[in-house]
């Protein structure tokens, strides 16, 4: 095969990322391990309270493991963010493809619908509070509320952006309504359904965090503020290292390359 | 042209690396080259055979390591505007009209605004792109983009203008019609060019002398002159010249050679 | 012809047809929300202190600027006008994140990029720091700086620096290598590279930096300033959650959900259309 296609082949991207991006990642892992002992040892006084050690944090954890505490926030976090966020997602595909089959439709719903977008789910909170109090129910409405409105309006965006002479070379097949739907707008649409639903996930991953540190349901999110309360820091670091790596997790291994498969097998058409 | 040697390369051999197989890559192999003053130098060949490395080693981009390359008497250390250069994808800069791409290389030297301006107002008349000062690269053809990057090196008044395949990319017509234009440009800027193609027709239309490289490792295998003076370099005439035909078709011989070459393998 | 459809046309031709249907139809939904909101004051399906009468979020302005003492005291902060307070406190930490926060951002973002070691291995640092949300740092922060503005303001600057510096630094990257050396092969310097591509080139990147900074800043300081704040929106809404004051919290969420809005697209994508649009570019954001 010529250098071009060897390139492509996911056997070429796999050895290129063992030896540079494995590589290049374990530097980088051992490096910041390194230069986070340095400054909590060295730079930093009282560095129990300030910035525990690597070691302590590590302690910390198995601790947390051991008691079966840790497992269990995680998973509860996780829960919730799975449970609400796929109710969220799952309600607002058929939504947003509804409202995008028909332009006067659309056009009314889009602005609503991009203004209750950018009303984060974190500013709603006091407001779900004030109704229902600091329980899941409110963690739950939060997530649903965080998720639901990013995939809506990017199916109707992605809907209303399918080319007019697909839809007209379908008719000309003489495809009915129906049929023009499930074969044009539908596939149209899935390269938006994958962005959307990163978004939405991406969007319901903090809220979930912020819900959970608000309202004191346990999880995540309460795992690291109680641990400000407790003056237990080396929770604070262990809660936040284990955010920031199931989000990159979940992000690049996980939503990007769906996302990516999901255009590059549907993507005829521009979103 | 006068007996002046404006670029002098000299034994230059040059390897690499290959990114993904790690061998070393012959590239060039004993070059030995003068351009003077006012010449039009066309480096033809096959695929590969280096040509685009030895520009890219003239203008400074690329370090070497064994041989000698001046351009003046001065040693050839990194790029610079002495050695002006026509890339094959343009790279006039997208954010950037085009009267301030054009006289991108008199900003950079200080020159003051009005005589940049006015030079610049000479270069876009010259190049055909009168009334289009204000646009934006992504309103104009490949074409006139072409004619911006050319207008940009020549306005910097580069002692050597160096020129990478700059008609690859453009359609069949626009092609003859820059070469067209080239022709014309050259006559009335007296400009010393090196000029890099792997179109036979194109490097014995353009060209004073070419350059007949082997395949890699890029070796000079001959050279051609062409002798017909610049005002006759027209399509319309240059079909029927036997000094044009004659040497094309040599020239065309020779690099079938290096290619057919390549083909038994 | 009719005086109303003279009137009509007019009106169409001096705002064009297709954007006068878009906002008409568009703030039919906004309409309906109202009226019902309007119609459940009167008919009380939710409680008032489920959901407040609009009238009394109106209100609610003018009670809680009632003992401010005048427009010159409200601009200079004094203690009783709570509600121009917390607004500009709010801004403030965003306009002061921002003037720092950006420059940085980029300046470190560009000297990365420019160099390709560097930003390979710096790509892993950014990813991370980006996925620790910023609401994330909000128990650590308290920690080193205790309840208050500082808290606020690192979470919103901290927000700020990782995205656009990651984004700067991808963006520069991304430049096409050929367009510095036509620069260089004119006498273009090191600087010279910097300002006249990498920065440009980078344009679209930092950018979309910017509006997502914003975007996710703007939340993670309403966040921040609910959780470890002693002023500010969030605080306020917060507050007024707890002491069930449900009109405070209805306009505490209106105004921050205005102020996003205008800032966006008003500032920003006005910002976005002079450069990237006018030069031709897209970036699709990573």
């Amino acid at each position: 095969m010529t250098s071009i296609d060897y390139q492509q082949t996911r056997r070429f991207k796999l050895k290129k990322f063992a030896t540079e991006g494995a590589g290049r990642l374990i530097i980088f892992l051992i490096g910041s391990v390194v230069l986070w002992a340095f400054i909590s040892a060295f730079v930093v006084e009282r560095p129990d309270r300030y910035l525990p050690s690597p070691l302590s944090v590590i302690l910390s954890s198995a601790d947390m493991l051991y008691k079966g505490s840790l497992l269990s926030f995680y998973s509860d976090t996780l829960f919730r963010l799975v449970f609400g966020g796929s109710i969220g997602i799952l309600i607002g595909i058929p939504v947003g493809l509804l409202l995008g089959l028909n332009r006067t439709v659309a056009d009314m719903f889009y602005p609503l619908l991009n203004f209750f977008q950018s009303v984060s789910g974190i500013a709603i909170f006091p407001v779900i509070v004030i109704w229902f109090g600091n329980s899941d129910t409110t963690v739950l409405i939060v997530i649903l509320y965080t998720s639901f409105f990013p995939i809506t309006f990017n199916v109707l965006s992605g809907v209303r952006a399918v080319p007019v002479r697909y839809i007209q070379a379908a008719r000309t097949l003489g495809a009915s309504r129906m049929q023009v739907v499930r074969d044009v707008l539908l596939p149209g649409a899935m390269p938006s359904i994958a962005v959307g639903t990163r978004l939405s996930i991406g969007f319901a991953w903090r809220a979930v965090i912020a819900g959970e540190m608000l309202a004191g349901r346990p999880g995540l999110g309460n795992m690291i503020f109680s641990g400000q309360e407790f003056d237990n820091t080396a929770q604070i670091i262990l809660g936040m290292v284990m955010i920031g790596i199931t989000w990159i997790v979940l992000d690049h291994f996980l939503l990007r390359p769906l996302e990516a498969d999901t255009i590059e097998r549907w993507g005829l058409v521009q979103r | 042209m006068s007996g002046e040697a404006k670029l002098i390369i000299q034994d230059l051999c040059h390897h690499y690396p290959d990114e993904y197989t790690g061998e070393s890559v012959h590239a060039l192999e004993g070059i030995n080259l003068q351009v003077y003053d006012n010449e039009f130098v066309a480096i033809v060949g096959p695929s590969g055979c280096g040509k685009t490395t030895l520009l890219n080693i003239v203008a400074g981009l690329l370090p070497y390591r064994e041989g000698r390359a001046m351009v003046d008497g001065v040693d050839i250390r990194g790029p610079g505007p002495d050695r002006g250069v026509v890339f094959q994808e343009h790279a006039i800069l997208p954010w950037r009209t085009v009267a301030r791409n054009i006289g991108h290389g008199l900003e950079l030297q200080r020159v003051p605004k009005e005589e940049t301006r006015r030079r610049v107002q000479e270069y876009i008349d010259l190049v055909g792109l009168t009334g289009f000062e204000n646009r934006y690269p992504h309103e104009l053809s490949g074409g006139m983009k072409q004619r911006v990057a050319v207008a940009r090196t020549l306005c910097a008044d580069p002692v050597i203008m160096l020129m990478d395949e700059p008609f690859a990319a453009v359609d069949a017509q626009t092609r003859i019609t820059l070469q067209d234009e080239l022709n014309r440009i050259v006559m009335a800027t007296r400009k010393t060019i090196l000029f890099i193609t792997h179109s036979v027709e194109e490097a014995a239309f353009l060209g004073d002398r070419c350059i007949v490289f082997s395949r890699r490792p890029g070796r000079i295998k001959t050279e051609i002159k062409i002798d017909i003076p610049r005002e006759e370099r027209v399509w319309s005439k240059m079909a029927t010249n036997p000094k044009f035909t004659e040497a094309r078709d040599e020239i065309l011989r020779l690099v079938r050679q290096e290619v057919t070459v390549d083909d038994e393998h | 012809m009719t005086t109303l459809s003279k009137v009509s046309i007019a009106i169409q031709k001096r705002f064009g047809r297709q954007r006068l249907r878009k906002t008409i139809l568009g703030s039919i939904p906004f309409i309906v929300l109202i009226s019902l909101w309007e119609l459940n004051t009167h008919f009380v399906w939710f409680e008032p202190i489920e959901i407040p009468p609009l009238s009394h979020v109106w209100e609610a302005i003018f009670f809680l600027q009632s003992d401010c003492p005048g427009f010159v005291a409200a601009f200079e902060g004094h203690y009783e006008c709570q509600l121009s307070n917390h607004i500009l406190s709010s801004l403030g930490r965003v306009v002061l994140a921002g003037v720092v926060g950006i420059p940085c951002g980029i300046a470190f973002g560009i000297l990365a990029g420019m160099n390709r070691v560097v930003s390979g291995y710096l790509e892993p640092v950014g990813i991370f720091m980006n996925s620790v949300s910023g609401i994330a740092w909000i128990p650590l922060a308290i920690v080193w700086f205790g309840v208050g503005w500082e808290t606020t303001l690192f979470i919103m600057l901290n927000t700020i620096f990782w995205l656009i510096f990651f984004n700067t630094m991808m963006g520069v990257r991304a430049v096409p290598k050929v367009l510095v050396h036509g620069v260089q092969t004119m006498g273009g310097s090191y600087l010279d590279t910097i300002r006249h591509v990498y920065f440009p080139g980078a344009m679209p990147a930092i950018i979309t930096g910017m509006r997502m900074s914003l975007g996710f800043g703007w939340r993670a300081l309403i966040a921040a300033e609910m959780i470890g704040g002693d002023s500010g929106l969030g605080f306020m809404i917060f507050v007024s959650a707890v002491e069930f004051k449900t009109e405070e919290v209805f306009l505490g969420v209106i105004l921050i959900s205005l102020i996003y809005l205008i800032s966006d697209r008003w500032m920003l994508v006005p910002l976005e259309k002079w450069t990237i649009e006018r030069w031709g570019l897209v970036w699709k954001p990573t």
